[in-house]
């Protein structure tokens, strides 16, 4: 969320994944937090900013 | 009862007193997917709708409305965190209850600063960016 708010490029969705039972399945969310980006799904679990932001990019970019 | 419990009710004000500009939660409502085993008595909208008002009661600078079926929400209920009332791309998409009203409250904070609480470094690659990136965080209120 604080991305979104720092970048008008990016936008943050929260989503609760036993209400989205069908997306949460397409996305593999077997353990939360699930990240995805650009609805690509790429790791779990709750990372420093750092690490998060590296992730985020290189998953962009990657 | 209220969203939060009393001693949180009250951290919460002093949180939304801090903040430096106001912040606009829109519950957005429409069809709801079939969720899980034994939530059928749930009414997530009306719920949602619960919190964002419970929120809003905790701080002047905080504002909550209801909008049915609005575009750009693909799923319901949403509800957006809005700061100045502008679209950031931010939303909790469910219903934000247990731990995730932590998550909502959170949201709200960081919309009402004028400054992000993010590291300069953190920024200046997030001003970097030459293309658009759509982050979602998929998570559960337990």
């Amino acid at each position: 969320m604080k991305c979104a708010f720092a970048s008008p490029r990016v936008s943050a969705t929260a989503i609760e994944a036993n209400e989205f039972p069908r997306l949460a399945e397409e996305m593999e969310v077997w353990a939360v937090p699930r990240i995805v980006v650009n609805g690509s799904p790429q790791w779990d679990g709750s990372v420093p900013e750092a690490v998060f932001l590296q992730r985020v990019l290189s998953a962009a970019y990657g | 009862m209220g969203v939060l419990r009393p001693e949180e009710e009250a951290k919460v004000r002093e949180l939304f007193a801090g903040l430096e500009r106001p912040v606009e939660l829109v519950v957005a409502l429409g069809p709801e997917e079939t969720a899980m085993l034994g939530a059928r008595d749930v009414d997530f909208g009306a719920e949602a709708t619960r919190v964002a008002e419970g929120l809003a009661e905790l701080g002047e600078l905080v504002s909550m409305r209801v909008e049915e079926e609005p575009d750009g929400f693909p799923r319901f209920p949403s509800v957006a965190i809005r700061p100045d009332g502008e679209d950031a791309g931010v939303r909790y998409d469910g219903l934000p209850w247990g731990y995730e009203v932590a998550s909502l409250i959170g949201g709200v904070l960081e919309a009402g600063r004028r400054e992000s609480s993010l590291k300069p470094e953190s920024l200046e690659a997030l001003a970097s960016l030459d293309r658009d990136l759509a982050l979602d965080v998929f998570v559960t209120p337990t």
